[in-house]
Formats: C-alpha cells, structure tokens, sequence
C-alpha cells in the first residue's frame, strides 16, 4: 500500500511539473510566433532581434534565474517563485522554437510572398493562410528538444535557495531530489520511470503527431523522413484527429479574418511588443524606487571591483576546459554512430526512439545521484563533473551529425558508389564537408548546454550536503554567490560568464559556421 | 583499347530480376526477365513510357544496383560493383560544391594508385581541355551554369576512360541551345577512335535525341519493362533532324511505345 500511495505522490508531482511545463510551452509558441514571423518578415525588425535572440540563448539559463525570482517576487510575493520557475523554462523553450518559426518564415519560397502581395491579403489572412502554417515545420520539430531543455531546467527551478531563504515548488524536481538526499532508492527510481513514461507518452500522443501532420507545411521535397516505429500505430489515430481538427478548425478562422492592412498591421506589431515589454519593465519599477536601484548598481559594480580580472578569467578558463573535455569525448562516439545509423536504415528504426527518450530525460534529475556516488565512492570530483556535463551535452551532438548526414543529397551518394569510393574516402570526400556546418551548430549547442550544466556540475546545494570541486570555476563561482544570497556578486559573475560566451561565439563559432557554409556552398 | 571483336557485346544483360516492396508490403515488379546487350563501338538508345524503369535499368548496368535475380556480364565477366571501367553520367550533375571543377574530375581517378598527382591533375586538364572549360579549372561549381555543370560531369565521367559510358537524361536539365552544343561533343568523342568511350548507353525520354544519336533504340514497355521493340538507326552522322527519313525513325519509336 505505502507504495502505491508512493506512486500515486509522484504521478501528482509529474502531473504538477507537466502541468508547469505546458505553461511555459504555450507561451513560447506565442513569443516565437511573434517575434519569430516579425524578424522574418521586417528587415529593420531582423537586425534587432536576432542579435538579441542570439545573445539570450548564449546566457546560461540558471546563472539568472535567481535574478528573475527576485523579479516576480517583487510582481508578486506569493505565486511570485512560479512565475519565475515558469518564466525559465519559458526561456529554455522558447529561443530554439523562435528560431525555427524564422527560418520557415525565412524559407517562404519568393513566388508564394508575391502571390500574397499580388492578393493584397490582410495581416490575419497573411498569418493564417502563409506564415502560420510555413512557421508550423519550424515549431513541430523544436517541440520535443525544447520540451526537454525544459525538463532539464524544471528539475533545477523547483527548489531554489538565495542565502537563507529557500523555496520548493511541489513538483517532480523537487520529489525526486529529496528522495536522494534521504536515500530511498526504490522511490527514486520510481520517479525516474514516472518522468520516462511521461516524457515517453508526450512524444507519442502529442509531439510526433503534430510532427508528422507539419510534414504537409514543408517546402522542401525531400524532407528528413521521421523514423517510422511501431509506436505510431498508437499516435496514428491520434494524428488523424489532429488533421481532421485542423480541417475544421481552418475555415472558421477566416470568418474572424480582421481587415487591417498589411503595412499598417506591421507597426501595429511592433506596438503591440513595445508595449508588453514596457508594461513588463513598469510593473517590475513601479515597486522598485529609484534610490534602490541606485544602490543596486552601486553594490553591482563594487562586485565587478571584487572579483578583479584575473581570477575571472582563470574561472572561466578552468570552465571552459571541463566543458572542452566533454565535448571531445562526445564527438568521439557520436560521430562513428551517426555514421552507422545513417548508412543502416534499419538500425536507425531501432536506436532512434530510445536515443530520442534517452536525449529527453533530463539529466538534472541523476545530477545529485551522480553527486552522491563520486563522493561516497571517493572518486575524483573532476570526473563527476565530466560526467555531469557529458550527460547534458552528448545527445546534441548525435541529433545534429544525423540531421547533417541526412541532408547530403542523394544524387552525391551515388556519385561515390558510382566511383567506387572506400568508406574512408568517402567520409573525407562527402561525410565531413557535407555534416561541417550541422557539426558547427552541434559545437555550438553544445557547448550552450555544456556552460549550464557547470552551474550545477561545479557546486551545487542538494538539500543535506554540497557538491563542490573545491577547484577554480565560473559556475561554481555562480553557485556560491546564489548560497551567500549576494546577487550583486550573481550579477557581475553572471556577465563575466554571459560576456565570455557571447565573445566565443561571435570571435570563434560564428566564423567557423560561416565559413563551413562557405565551403559546403549551402545556406 | 576497345580492340575486340566488333559485334561483341561489352555489356550483357541476361533476365533480369528487380522490383520494390511498398510500404504496405505490396510488391512493384519492374524487371521480370529482362534480357538486352551492348555491343562493342555502339550506341544504344534506350526509350520508354515514363516511370518503366529506365533509371533503374542504367543503374543496374553501372553496378548500382544489384538485380534480385539474373546476371550483368561486363566484357565477360559478372560485374559486382562500379568499376572505373563503366562511366556514369547522372541527369543532376552531383558535384561536390566544395571542389573545384579540377578536383571534382579527379576525384573520379581515386582509384589510380599508379598516377602521381601530377599524373592527375594532367589527365583531368586533358578532359576538361575537352569539354572545353580549361579557363574554368578552379572554379567552384556554384559559380557554373547548367551546360558547364553538365560538362564537367561529362568530364569526370570519362576521365577514368572507361569502355563504357551511360547516361540517364543527360540534356534534360538543360537548355535547347546547350543540348544541341553537348549532343555534338559526345557525339564526337564517341566517334573518336583514340578517345574513351567505346560505347554509350543513353536513357532518354526525348525521342529525337534517341534517334539522332543512337545505332540501336531499345524501347521499353510499362512495368515489368519488356522490350517492345529494338530499332536499328541506318542514317548517316551527323544526323539531319529535318529529313523525312529521320521522322520516319522518329514515328517507328512512337508507334512502339503507344
């Protein structure tokens, strides 16, 4: 009996942290179908946001998230912390899905842009009828690898402690964590399978059917064929209601079709953003008065004075190498096995559904067991950390070399079995510049995610004992500032470590992508 | 080089098996019992109504694609794999966009162990010498038009100098004046004792362009492709397409595939 009630505990929390979760994902879909269709479609709108977009997804999620619990608790002191545990998985969902709304946008082919402006279609015509279902492909497929960056993130925003005061938010996260620190390993390992068999069960019942329906919305022909499972005889039915609905659904959306012009329509958006943002900034200043603000500037540059310049630089160099360490390896076995799985079709229909469940369980939640273990083992802390941020990162790196094999042409396939090519060859021929810029982009997610694991992966509070390298580290950095509540210090470690990133990226990453896509001659 | 006997054939292929399973496990026959050959210094048309196989069929002469059931002979022997021997020329001209036109003729002599460099980089200059594009040697493909894209891989084609060169549509992706131009070069070259290749097979579905360079149109019926009928073209090259004469050849083909 006390196991089932066990269960029953955890299917609420599940239930409680699904339900968060879905939250945030509404609202993602939202901000990227706005703010995603308007960079697509303004060019001044463009310059602006992907920039910022760009920016945002390079700042580790959990360096400022205590930044924005102090935020919402100051909007709102009770449901303040669920705010802003809602507002960071928002921002660990929404940058991806933004990003895919603007490429689809983006990838509107020209005579279709033309038809519509031949036909003078309004704002909500142009929407319902173009951008939406063009943007559709672009939101579908980020659904399940947002849904897991959230996973990842929710784990970590359910309890959160800023100096003595600490908040739990009742949720899978926080359960799971606190069977660890009491050692009940039957119940941990009860949560786990709770959150695989909903993870599992979301990707069945609502994201690849929504995939495969996003499939019509597609430009392109030859479009990267999901695998086929024997689970879709289950989510079949269930994409054939979803295609009914929309069916249906569509011809009474035009009877609400507004009759704003185009052009007018497009300052009346940028309106509209201006003014949620500046409602936003309002109701955060309207609490806060000047002379704190002040202050808080004043407590924020004497933390940058604190911290110097060397001993930031000698964290973020430390950092960096740990996450360089675990990338490397990554790459070692995920490129020989994206190799495999797409030259052999047939392993590809059995080791993709459970790498894909595996990519989506949040590694958060064994973070602590892996804590526990190094340490009761004796272990070196390094390799905890290795491992730690190895979890957070591989999967990226395998889905990207498998989307860039996947898009080698087909006719270049045949040119190397028409010339008899060796496999060496021809993974030095076709393989490596045709997966060069998707490796890029791999790297580049990758070391994102690596960045927020060290966060956690560095030094981390977990309920009764602390989780410490006792060795250099931005994030660990990050963590001590958060447990000594000192956000002056937050804030200046936090940029230190933003403002590093962001450089990475433009110095190094960016340059590398451009010049892959220089080579390989595709945008 | 391609010193045997006239009338032997260079390629034979004898009842050939193939087909594709559908999703739904339905079975799609396209070759039941095909039997055909090639023979040494010709050049066969191949023709048929669309979606019979010809693609298919080229494949499986270059060794692509492995017949479920029957033999492809190459000069005698079963032919296993592609074989630099066999040149192939696809209706996309695939080069690797991130060669230049130089590099992606020698990728197609990877398999000479005996050349230098050097060696390689000469023989793909004589090719591309040509097809007339030696100023174009380190460009890059995206900087090409269709007709020179076409030429290159017409190019590495036959650098290999192989026997035997097929071509699946090699002049419908391009434009009228730049077929005609093509027509003519491969025409000549095949003409051309001392150049490679011997024969040429050519999978089109322009029938005048079956008729105005084949010795031999082959036409196809719909699935499983038998052969309707084997026309022998007796004109003299080059051919005129104005003539009755070459209408008449024309009219055989259609009365064949209708």
């Amino acid at each position: 009996m006390a196991i089932l009630e066990e269960l029953l505990t955890i299917l609420v929390a599940v239930g409680i942290s699904w339900a968060r979760m879905t939250a945030a994902l509404i609202i993602s879909i939202i901000f990227s179908l706005c703010v995603g269709i308007l960079a697509a479609v303004d060019r001044v709108a463009e310059k602006i946001i992907i920039p910022v977009l760009d920016i945002l997804q390079s700042i580790p999620i959990l360096s400022f998230f205590p930044i924005a619990l102090y935020a919402f608790i100051i909007i709102h002191p009770v449901i303040g912390p669920e705010l802003a545990a809602i507002f960071l998985i928002f921002t660990s969902q929404a940058w991806n899905i933004t990003f895919g709304v603007y490429k689809n946008v983006r990838l509107i082919p020209l005579e279709l842009l033309e038809a519509s402006k031949a036909l003078d279609l309004s704002l909500w015509r142009r929407l319902s009828s173009l951008y939406i279902p063009a943007a559709f492909p672009g939101i579908a497929s980020n659904l399940p690898p947002s849904w897991a960056n959230g996973l990842y993130f929710l784990v970590a925003c359910e309890i959160i402690s800023i100096g003595e005061v600490e908040w739990s938010l009742p949720g899978i996260g926080t359960l799971s964590t606190s069977y660890i620190m009491a050692g009940r390993m039957i119940e941990f390992i009860m949560s786990l399978a709770a959150v695989v068999a909903a993870v599992i069960l979301t990707n069945l019942l609502v994201f690849i059917p929504l995939m495969r329906l996003s499939e019509r919305y597609k430009f392109e022909e030859r479009a990267a064929e999901i695998p086929r499972v024997w689970i879709e005889k289950v989510s079949g039915w269930l994409s054939r209601v979803a295609r009914r609905i929309s069916f249906s659904v569509s011809p009474r959306i035009t009877l609400f079709e507004l009759r704003i012009p185009w052009k007018a329509s497009r300052i009346l958006l940028i309106a509209v953003l201006t003014i949620m943002v500046a409602l936003l900034g309002h109701s955060i200043s309207g609490r806060v008065s000047a002379e704190v603000t002040l202050a808080w500037a004043q407590d924020v540059v004497e933390a940058f004075q604190r911290l110097g310049v060397v001993d930031p630089l000698v964290m973020i160099g430390f950092s960096l190498a740990r996450v360089s360490a675990a990338v490397a390896f990554g790459l070692l076995w995920t490129l020989p096995v994206a190799i495999l799985i797409y030259e052999k079709r047939t392993l590809e229909k059995i080791l993709i559904p459970p790498f894909q469940v595996i990519a989506s369980f949040p590694a958060t939640l064994i973070l602590p067991l892996i804590a526990k273990t190094v340490m009761d083992l004796g272990l070196p802390l390094e390799l905890g950390a290795f491992l730690m941020i190895l979890l957070g990162t591989q999967w990226y790196l395998l889905f990207f070399l498998l989307d860039g094999l996947r898009s080698i042409p087909y006719e270049e396939e045949e040119v190397c079995k028409a010339l008899a090519m060796t496999r060496l060859q021809k993974l030095r021929h076709l393989y490596l510049p045709r997966i060069l810029p998707s490796l890029i982009m791999g790297l580049i997610v990758c070391f994102g995610g690596g960045w927020n694991t060290l966060v956690i992966a560095e030094r981390a509070v977990l309920g009764g004992f602390t989780w410490d390298l006792r060795a250099p580290g931005i994030g660990r950095m990050l963590s001590i500032a958060v447990d000594e509540g000192d956000l002056a210090l937050l804030i200046a470690a936090t940029i230190w470590m933003a403002g590093f990133i962001v450089l990475l990226n433009r110095l190094l990453w960016r340059r590398l992508y451009e010049k892959a896509v220089r080579i390989v001659g595709v945008a | 080089m391609s010193g045997a006997g006239i009338k032997e054939p260079i390629l034979e292929l004898r009842d050939i098996v193939f087909g594709y399973k559908l999703r739904r496990g339905e079975n799609i026959r396209i070759f039941d019992g095909l039997s055909l050959d090639v023979k040494y210094a010709e050049f066969v048309g191949i023709a048929g109504p669309s979606g019979c196989g010809k693609s298919t069929l080229i494949r499986i002469m270059a060794g692509l694609i492995k017949p479920e059931k029957g033999e492809v002979l190459f000069r005698g022997k079963p032919l296993k794999k592609p074989t630099p021997r066999i040149g192939i020329m696809f209706q996309n001209p695939a080069l690797f966009p991130w060669y230049t036109v130089l590099e992606n003729i020698m990728l197609a002599l990877i398999h000479e162990k005996d050349l230098s460099e050097k060696d390689k980089i000469e023989r793909a200059r004589v090719f591309l010498d040509m097809v007339g594009l030696t100023a174009f040697e380190s460009a890059y493909p995206a900087e090409l038009s269709g007709g020179m894209k076409a030429r290159v891989a017409l190019a590495r084609a036959l650098v290999s100098q192989p026997d035997l060169l097929l071509m699946d549509e090699p002049f419908s992706n391009l434009d009228q004046l730049t077929a005609i131009s093509l027509r003519r070069e491969v025409e000549s070259l095949w003409l051309n004792q001392s150049m490679p290749p011997s024969s040429v097979v050519m999978v089109s579905h322009d029938i005048e362009e079956l008729v105005e360079l084949s010795d031999r149109i082959i036409v196809l019926t719909k699935r499983p492709a038998k052969i309707a009928g084997i026309i022998e073209v007796d004109l003299d090259r080059p051919r005129q397409r104005r003539s009755p004469e070459f209408y008449k050849y024309v009219d055989e083909v259609y009365t064949l595939l209708s």
